[in-house]
């Protein structure tokens, strides 16, 4: 059975009148790595918080359908059972310190001394996260004297550290660099391969199509498409639907119209890319 | 940016190795006891032959003599001015000015006061200078206080100077857009306003996702929370502090006795 089952699950925030997601089936397995694009106001943060059981636990509102994850249903479960299986790390990492901490060390400790993990396991747990996403150097500053980018990647590890089954992100790189992108691209990829399931929303094209299984777009709270990144990437419907796509992509769709591509494919990264405009 | 969140000096001594618990007693105490002990110098000598060595003991005399100047003597100072001029008592004028009679009852009172005040900020400037705020809260969060209650106390502690630095952003963010910050009182009172909007709604905004990544990290989980640093809580801080209960209760009783 699939690690998530999503079935037919509709949902309305308080006080709105049109569902935010419509009619969504989705099922992953355990262990893979799945990217959500859309245009803004698609639904993909409200799925994140589906996901993670802040949908509707937290936010309240109409929800219909089912939400399964690992086996468990999200509707009969409470909020801090389930985050004990799902991991969430969201966009804004300024408000993901959880102010109640005076160093790098201690900010990624807090989740487990919540879950009650005895102190000598702590100490290298941290240490293994922190080694993990490339901080160690941070351990000792205040998590307010850091950078966004530095910021993202300390909320990212202090929910690395807790060890979930499903890690839900939402543009968990937003403001970092590219090559801050690619190191924490490379680190998700290595937890899906170590068995952890990943969901993550991100716009970033290149680099989905080259670490992630699987694709979903969504618009207006529907799944538009669904596939692997490089026919899902590269189909017309998703520019024509005012997707953000790849600058490779969108450069290649010009030049095939003037014959300057010649390949059936289209590419989403730079290699791809190069590849085909080779004479 | 802002790398020192709290008054906390980090250093290695006595004071600092005590149990946080034991500090706020001893802090507690030093202030009951100046203030009920019927003894007119105890307070005076209080804060010259207890605070004051406890703050070489601590380690921190420095920063306790800097804010001895900064904060404690203007307030102590302001006190003892308020006491001086308008504490209705006694008859034996010394000074007079308009209506404002100084007597030398009003005097002694006042520094009694003025000192008693002093003992007050003293003692718990030296205990927010030796305990680490995250030690106090994990502490007190062991011996039952809820994890909710620590958090606001601690996170405020933090948040405010965020919350500074980001008016400041809005209002440099305002100015460049031609807002008027540096004329007439008036103006500048008036330029507050445009500033109230994007400080108060946004800190509401942040004060949900704030919630939401706390909670993913198991903040209301029903487990026993654990603590990363191991707190101190030695035999002799159990010891002290039923020592200073007790002392604090015997000056209680003579109080008590005397009156």
């Amino acid at each position: 059975m699939a690690f998530i089952n999503l079935q037919n699950v509709t949902y309305k925030y308080p006080l709105t009148k049109t569902p935010v997601l419509q009619n969504i089936n989705l099922q992953v397995n355990e262990g893979e790595f799945i990217a959500v694009v859309g245009p803004n106001g698609a639904g993909k943060s409200t799925l994140c918080y589906t996901l993670a059981g802040f949908v509707p636990h937290f936010f309240k509102g109409e929800i219909s359908g089912s939400v399964e994850v690992a086996g468990r249903e999200s509707s009969k479960s409470t909020l801090d059972e389930w985050v004990r299986n799902v991991g969430l790390a969201f966009q804004n990492p300024f408000n993901q310190i959880s102010g109640a901490k005076y160093t790098v060390f201690e900010e990624i400790a807090f989740g487990l001394e919540n879950n009650g993990v005895p102190r000598e396991e702590i100490k290298p747990r941290v240490e293994e996260a922190l080694s993990l996403t490339d901080i160690s150097d941070l351990a000792d500053r205040s998590p307010y004297s850091l950078s966004g980018g530095q910021q993202q990647r300390v909320a990212l590890t202090s929910i690395l550290v807790m060890r979930p089954k499903l890690l839900v992100l939402d543009e968990p790189t937003s403001q970092m660099d590219p090559i801050g992108t690619r190191e924490v691209f490379g680190v998700v990829r290595k937890m899906a391969e170590g068995g952890m399931t990943v969901v993550m929303v991100e716009h970033k094209m290149e680099w989905i199509a080259q670490f992630a299984d699987r694709v979903i777009a969504l618009q207006d709270g529907k799944i538009l498409l669904e596939g692997k990144p490089n026919e899902l990437l590269t189909s017309d419907l998703l520019s024509e639907n005012g997707f953000g796509i790849s600058r490779y992509t969108s450069t290649a769709r010009e030049a095939k119209k003037q014959g300057l591509w010649k390949s059936e494919k289209l590419p989403v990264t730079l290699d791809e890319a190069a590849e085909g405009f080779k004479p | 940016m802002h790398e020192r969140l709290s008054y906390y000096v980090k250093r290695d001594s006595a004071l600092h190795r005590l149990n946080p618990l034991t500090k706020i007693i001893l802090a507690l105490s030093i202030v009951l006891v100046s203030i009920v002990s019927p003894w007119y110098w105890t307070a005076h000598i209080l804060l010259l032959l207890v605070i004051v060595p406890l703050s070489f003991a601590g380690r921190v005399s420095r920063e306790y003599f800097t804010s001895a100047i900064r904060l404690i003597l203007p307030a102590a100072g302001f006190i003892f001015l308020m006491q001086a001029f308008f504490q209705p008592i006694g008859n034996t004028v010394i000074f007079k000015y308009l209506f404002l009679d100084v007597t030398q009852e009003s005097l002694s009172f006042a520094f009694r006061i003025s000192t008693r005040i002093a003992v007050m900020i003293s003692a718990f400037t030296l205990f927010l200078l030796t305990t680490h705020p995250s030690e106090l809260m994990s502490d007190l969060t062991r011996r039952g206080l809820p994890p909710q209650f620590a958090y606001v106390i601690i996170s405020t502690l933090q948040i405010l100077p965020q919350m500074q630095a980001k008016a400041q952003t809005i209002i440099a963010a305002q100015r460049s857009r031609g807002l008027d910050t540096e004329s007439t009182f008036f103006k500048r009172a008036g330029s507050v306003v445009p500033l109230v909007g994007p400080l108060v709604f946004g800190s509401l905004v942040e004060v949900e996702e704030r919630a939401i990544a706390i909670e993913a990290r198991g903040f209301t989980s029903k487990s026993i929370k654990t603590s990363l640093h191991e707190i101190p809580d030695s035999l002799s801080d159990k010891i002290i502090r039923w020592v200073l209960i007790l002392l604090v209760l015997l000056s209680i009783a003579l109080k008590i006795w005397l009156s």
